[in-house]
């Protein structure tokens, strides 16, 4: 009576690319938030303000554009395997 | 728009803090649950202690079979007591007279700041001073580039976190509030099926991203 009833009708990756794909859009956008609130608490700390906040906010856009790159890249692990355990 | 008629205003608990008095409530009803079921548990279990035993063994099962044997055992305590207590607090919305906590954003960043600071200290104490091999990226020439990458990307990963679940729940009880508004019980009924899924839903995607993170955090940098 154990997971029988809920999770193993449903794959396991599935569940994992689910929970992964629900979220990769807000990823690329809350690294850009992250990172700019980033930089503007440093500018009103440093009292510098153009300089951290360009900086980080750019550092974020990067940032949000690499967790939608390991994201995929774990989608793409999980259909591989999924198609080896079907052979 | 305010909700019509609510148990925390009974009670006599400000609207602004009503979060923390629906937080408290789901508290209450997950305590009372596992004391109810701790008095009088069965070698063949029914009816309330068979619903929790497949719920938390079929969690423990995936949550083993995901991150490995012996860190999966360690950390599940907390991966479930998380997915339980969102459960709880999500469905509470569907309640009458009830509000979501999570439909709060201060509930939801309190939970995903601790995730961040758990992890964080999970990854600290299994690798000790290494712990910043994981924000160093795969190549050592590229590292001073990517440590500010990787700090402004776990930074993201508490409000990823906070937003989502605050803009869903928070979502579903505006509809249903102005569904109610427009025509009571023959428009609610129908999405309170919908918000079922989509509050559990919800809830468990929290478990799997916790869970994702205290795994980054235990294995090998890449």
């Amino acid at each position: 009576m154990r997971l029988s009833g809920i999770f193993s009708g449903v794959d396991r990756h599935f569940l994992d690319d689910l929970s992964r794909a629900g979220v990769v859009g807000l990823h690329m956008v809350s690294g850009i938030i992250a990172g700019t609130a980033i930089g503007y608490g440093l500018d009103v700390w440093l009292d510098s303000f153009p300089w951290c906040s360009g900086i980080f906010m750019f550092l974020g856009i990067v940032s949000g554009f690499r967790n939608v790159y390991v994201d995929a890249k774990k989608l793409t692990a999980n259909r591989q395997k999924d198609e080896t355990e079907r052979k | 728009m305010e909700h019509p008629v609510i148990l925390s205003a009974l009670f006599g608990v400000p609207e602004e803090y009503k979060h923390v008095f629906y937080t408290w409530l789901a508290m209450a009803v997950l305590f009372a649950v596992g004391f109810l079921l701790r008095g009088r548990m069965k070698l063949v279990p029914t009816g309330l202690q068979n619903f929790m035993e497949v719920l938390i063994g079929g969690l423990e099962d995936f949550t083993v079979a995901t991150v490995g044997e012996e860190k999966g055992r360690k950390i599940f305590p907390l991966l479930c007591g998380i997915f339980l207590f969102i459960l709880a607090q999500n469905l509470l919305g569907l309640l009458p007279f009830c509000d979501a906590p999570t439909a709060n954003v201060n509930t939801n960043a309190a939970m995903a700041l601790f995730v961040f600071i758990y992890y964080n200290y999970v990854g600290l104490r299994s690798w000790g001073p290494k712990y910043i091999k994981h924000f160093m990226g795969p190549m050592p020439v590229l590292a001073p580039l990517m440590l500010p990458i990787e700090v402004v990307s776990h930074c993201a990963r508490p409000l990823s976190l906070t937003l989502r679940l605050f803009g869903n729940i928070r979502g579903e009880e505006i509809v249903l509030l102005l569904f109610f508004s427009m025509a009571p019980l023959a428009s609610t009924l129908p999405s309170y099926f919908l918000f079922l899924l989509a509050k559990c839903l919800q809830a468990f995607i929290f478990y799997m991203l916790t869970m994702i993170y205290l795994q980054g955090a235990m294995e090998h940098a890449h």
